[in-house]
């Protein structure tokens, strides 16, 4: 039996290879994604290796004893570091801190970056020289590569930061470095200065490590020991080996979002691969009746037929796994090629750690999905009757005209059990109200799926109409074609519905946040431009505002504030905003006392904020030097939760400057000449960034549109699946229609005609798909987005009509193409040859 | 009624001359056509029979333009077919010749009438409703029209192939074993009305067969050994042409 299988395996090599690119594919998909995990694993190890290296010992602020992270802020002293240097063993012992530091790019306006104090032995910094050299004075810097590159500075340049005041203070580019992964290195700018130099310009000066170096000799517990007396219990100490353990802890959390986000869209692709080679393995055993019969005639029993068909799925799944996993290493290249180049710079070579884990997930996958995915058609395979042997079938038909009871009872379950679980998402109506809907829908696609062979042929009815209309009898060939067979058509379909659903689901659902997010700017950006602050401890002169009112194209300017007080003890950030501002830009839900007004004394606070101070309207509470009377509460979460008016914060705590700059454009200036006399009268502060309602909305819609693009890619792949699917169906449709090809041939259908033919049973077997996905996907983005829409975020529904046209306009495009190679072959055929076929 | 082509007054329907079909090559090449020439009298039902791969189904296929010769020529009528492109062979079959083949002769996916009417649809024809009334009450196929080929028994399935082969008026139809896959009464109906639209309609049928009993239905028949020319019969009878057979040996 085992060289029957073979050679039938050799016989259909073409078929099986053709097959087996969806298995590829998805095990491409799976490879890639896990090896793209472990590469960043690598990097991110990598990283943070540098951040404990040369270090023995770990000096950090202990857990107080009270445990309020709140208050203990004290970090390490100096006196502290003083005594970590005095212990006998110590080669050196540094402090590691930063600040957010205004840093002026060439362009005149400033950034926040990320500064930290140099460490003062060559052993215990964690930063790479790249070119110069580090700073040795106070007025030297060293920046970031990145940064530097980013803000086109140069080593030798002149650049100044800003001081607390926000005076410049110049200095001189001296060296740049790659550093490891403290939180700056993918988010934002990073620069190194000595420790004198950064010590003024910081706000607050707090150490949160103390790194040590050993002498000769020392091990890294007996320093921690001795370390750890000298100070007393105040500090936490460990030893270097135990900081990289804590380190390295972090690195698993650290990349796991990313690959579990992309294992989601390998599973999409793998359920299709599935979908499809169920779908091979279904017309191999269809069109192999005849040879089966009479392996069950000459002898062979059941289990030898079932063990051939699987043990051809077997082998089939091994070789797909084997190209996937090279293919997935590929993948994975080209992805970190792309990610580099999307979030900026070079982000080191690429790196292709192949784990056991991927090799063996990659062939489990493979193996397992062919293997289960051949189980259903080859149990059919046994109940072919050794009597079909002498029966002539034309064609592989099996029973499908019947919609069995079985099928209908299964999609009446898998539709009740979609509709319950998407009415209890909807009814829960939070975030994960809105993953239960989705799940679903995908229950719901099941039900779909499942009653695919029952509506294959009404729908192609609709759609094969115009082009019988239009193409005449090839056209209605094709179409008599496409539901010869229901089930395989229906298989072949639900593969692509599948795609073209979840892409539309998502399509339909990221245009419709997009909307209710720009309406939500809209109702939170009542300004035509808002000014703020490019560095948050930095608040802008409210100098600023004067210069605002002077310009001829502005109407009116609201500067807010705000300022942190103790009140009773607990710290309160106070927002000020202009008496007049209440009820425009500031509209508060009333629900005890009186917020419409804002008097000299007045205190506004949100309901949770009067209960965690305990405080009532009529109350009066001592802020600062003065004393405020809380004269109404309110209910909405969506603003400050403290509110006192512009002209009290200045008294409460002067000099506290502005927060943001409201600025209205008079009627009639256009949206440029209002930006452009907003930019000129905050052109001599360097930390005042301008924003506009439209720049926000645009960059926004810029963000979820890259979102989107990332997501049509994943999801492609599953496209791109099922479109093999398509091809291979068609193939095989082919192979087993030879005769009738050569008949049709010889009745004077023309080749031309013939491939034209299978172009459209290719196009309306993608239409089908494409149809039924994208109505379902509509459906199903108006389910989630209404389990997404709370009171608080009301999403509208928005269909992206453009978007869905092209899709489909791609769809058949694709089925087209898919439909290329098995035209061409059917062509081919000559008409001769094709009657000899048996 | 005179059978031989060359008769003065009969208009010739098809004709090949010195015609070569060479399969493979090298030591494995098969003549299987060795310069044969043959003609066939318009208006009149030939068999042509032979021992099996002496290039009966070879002779067919070139004749009816679906398969290329080595060399020689094949004229339908007037015409020389056997220089033509792919799409004029195409253009030919649709609306000049007929076929009818041992089985597969039905689309699955079409009921008997669209069956029948297949080929005039290919060739943008309308059909003559006068003359497709007559053919299907003639193979007495009526009450099925609306069947699909599996609901069929195999010699209505052939008559529906003849049916076809005849409504689009031909000038030939070819038919290869036409009843080799039928039982001896089936086979009668097909044979039946094969001759029928010879006599009634004076349509031109040129039939491959292995059977005595059928090939006596022919006007003529045309014997064929090891690609030549064999010999032929006037005015068959199934114990002429078993002895003729008998004599060439098969
Ligand atoms: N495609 C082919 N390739 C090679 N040889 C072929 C091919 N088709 C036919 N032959 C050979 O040509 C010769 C004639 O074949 P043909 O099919 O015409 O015989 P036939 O008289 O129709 O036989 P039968 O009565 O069995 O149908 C045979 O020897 C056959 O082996
Ligand atoms: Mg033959």
């Amino acid at each position: 039996m085992l060289k029957t299988t073979l050679a039938g395996l050799r016989a259909r090599t073409a078929r099986l290879v053709l097959s087996s690119i969806a298995i590829v594919l998805g095990v491409a998909f799976v490879s890639g994604t896990l090896i793209l995990g472990s590469a960043l694993d690598a990097n991110l190890h990598n990283d943070f290796a540098r951040q404990t290296r040369g270090v023995d010992v770990s000096v950090e602020p202990g857990r107080s004893s009270s445990g309020s992270a709140d208050e203990d802020r004290g970090g390490i002293s100096q006196t502290q570091l003083d005594q970590v240097r005095a212990v006998p063993g110590v080669a050196a012992a540094d402090a590691r801190w930063g600040a957010q530091v205004p840093l002026v790019g060439a362009n005149g306006k400033a950034k926040s970056a990320t500064v930290s104090a140099l460490e003062g032995d060559q052993r215990l910094r964690m930063t790479d020289l790249q070119e110069g050299r580090m700073p040795a004075k106070a007025d030297e810097i060293a920046l970031d590569a990145t940064t530097a590159q980013t803000a086109k500075l140069a080593v030798g340049q002149k650049v100044s930061v800003l001081d607390q005041a926000d005076k410049p203070v110049p200095l001189t580019i001296v060296g740049t470095y790659t550093q490891g992964v403290s939180k700056s290195s993918l988010s934002g700018d990073a620069a190194v200065l000595l420790p004198s130099a950064l010590a003024p310009l910081a706000k607050e000066h707090y150490v949160g490590q103390v790194v040590v170096a050993a002498d000769q000799g020392v091990s890294q517990q007996q320093l921690a020991d001795r370390i750890s007396t000298a100070v007393g219990g105040k500090l936490s100490v460990k030893t270097g080996e135990q900081y990289t353990v804590d380190v390295l802890k972090q690195i698993s959390r650290g990349s796991g979002g990313l690959t579990q986000f992309m294992l989601v869209f390998a599973l999409i692709a793998l359920v299709v691969a599935a979908m499809v080679i169920y779908n091979t393995f279904t017309i191999l055993v269809a069109q192999r009746t005849r040879e089966l019969a009479l392996l069950r005639c000459i002898g062979a029993d059941r289990g030898q037929v079932f063990r051939s068909v699987l043990l051809e799925a077997l082998v089939m799944g091994l070789f797909a796994s084997v190209l996937g996993l090279g293919a997935g290493v590929g993948l994975s290249a080209a992805l970190q090629a792309g990610v580099g180049s999307v979030f900026g710079g070079s982000k080191g070579p690429v790196q292709l750690p192949l784990t056991v884990n991927t090799v063996l997930i990659a062939f489990g996958v493979g193996v397992v999905v062919t293997v289960l995915s051949a189980v259903l058609p080859a149990l059919r395979a046994t109940r072919v009757a050794p009597l079909a042997a002498l029966r002539s079938l034309p064609d592989s038909q099996d029973e499908v005209r019947r919609t069995s009871v079985v099928r209908m009872a299964f999609v009446a379950i898998l539709a009740l059990l979609g509709g319950g679980v998407c009415f209890i998402g909807l009814r829960s109506g939070d975030s994960v109200g809105f993953i239960v809907t989705g799940l679903g829908t995908m229950v719901l696609l099941g039900a779909v799926i499942a009653l695919g062979p029952v509506i294959v042929g009404p729908v192609n009815r609709v759609l094969g109409a115009l082009p019988r209309l239009l193409f005449g009898v090839p056209a209605k060939l094709a179409s008599a074609n496409a539901t010869r067979n229901p089930k395989r058509t229906a298989a072949t379909t639900a593969a692509l519905m599948i795609g073209v659903t979840i892409v539309t689901m998502i399509t339909v659902a990221a245009a419709s946040g997009k909307e209710s997010v720009t309406s939500e700017i809209d109702k939170q950006f009542p300004a035509d431009y808002l000014v703020t602050s490019a560095v948050r401890e930095h608040p802008l002169p409210t100098s600023l505002a004067d210069q605002l009112r002077a310009q001829p194209e502005v109407q009116t300017v609201t500067p807010t504030g705000s300022a942190e007080v103790k009140v009773n003890g607990k710290s309160l950030y106070l927002f000020g905003t202009p008496a007049d501002s209440l009820g425009k830009s500031v509209q508060l839900k009333q629900s005890q006392g009186d917020v419409s007004r804002l008097g000299p004394d007045t205190l506004l606070l949100s309901d949770s904020q009067a209960t965690r101070y305990g405080l009532k309207v009529g109350d009066r509470v001592r802020a600062g030097g003065a004393t405020l009377t809380l004269a109404g509460t309110y209910s909405n979460e969506d603003q400050s939760s403290a509110i006192v008016s512009l002209e009290t914060l200045q008294r409460i705590a002067p000099g506290t400057g502005y927060r943001m700059i409201m600025i209205k454009a008079r009627d009639g200036v256009s949206p440029q000449a209002g930006q452009a006399a907003v930019e000129k009268a905050t052109a001599s502060s360097p930390i005042a960034e301008v924003a506009s309602g439209a720049a926000r909305k645009s960059d926004l819609a810029g963000r979820v549109d890259q979102m989107l693009m990332i997501m049509w890619a994943l999801v492609g792949l599953a496209v791109v699946i099922a479109l093999f699917g398509i091809a291979n169906t068609l193939t095989l449709s082919v192979l087993e229609r030879t005769r009738e090809s050569a008949l049709l041939r010889a009745l004077g259908l023309t080749r031309g005609q013939l491939g034209f033919m299978l172009l459209i049973e290719s196009v309306l077997i993608g239409l089908m798909g494409a149809v039924i996905g994208v109505l379902l996907g509509i459906g199903f983005a108006k389910l989630v987005v209404s389990a997404l829409s709370t009171d608080k975020l009301q999403v509208g529904f928005v269909l992206p009509a453009g978007q869905l046209a092209v899709m489909l306009a791609v769809a058949v495009l694709a089925a087209a193409v898919a439909a290329v190679l098995p035209a061409r072959r059917a062509a081919r055929t000559s008409v001769v040859a094709g009657m000899a076929e048996a | 009624m005179s059978a031989l082509a060359s008769d003065v007054g009969t208009r010739t329907a098809v004709a090949a001359r010195d015609l070569v079909k060479v399969y493979g090559k090298g030591d494995t090449a098969v003549r299987a056509l060795d310069g044969v020439g043959v003609a066939f009298a318009a208006g009149q039902f030939t068999a042509i029979m032979g021992p099996s791969g002496s290039g009966k189904s070879t002779l067919m296929h070139c004749l009816a333009g679906l398969d290329t010769v080595d060399s020689g020529s094949v004229h339908i009528g007037q015409s020389e077919i056997t220089r033509l492109s792919d799409r004029d062979l195409t253009k030919l079959r649709r609306d000049r010749v007929g076929f009818v083949f041992q089985a597969f002769n039905l689309l699955p996916t079409l009921t008997a009438e669209q069956n029948i009417l297949l080929g005039l649809e290919l060739a943008g024809r309308k059909p003559d409703q006068v003359w497709f009334d007559t053919i299907v009450d003639t193979v007495g196929l009526r009450d099925r029209l609306r069947h699909k080929p599996t609901e069929l028994s195999g010699g209505q399935q052939q008559r529906v192939a003849c049916a076809r082969a005849l409504v689009s008026k031909p000038e030939v139809v070819f038919a290869d074993e036409p009843t080799g896959n039928l039982d001896s009464r089936s086979g009668a109906e097909v044979l039946d009305f094969l001759r029928m639209s010879v006599r009634k309609f004076g349509q031109t049928v040129i039939m491959v067969t292995h059977d005595p009993v059928a090939a006596s239905y022919a006007d003529r028949v045309v014997l064929m050994a090891d690609g030549h020319l064999a010999g032929e019969i006037a005015n068959p009878t199934a114990d002429s042409v078993l002895a003729a057979l008998r004599h060439l040996g098969a």
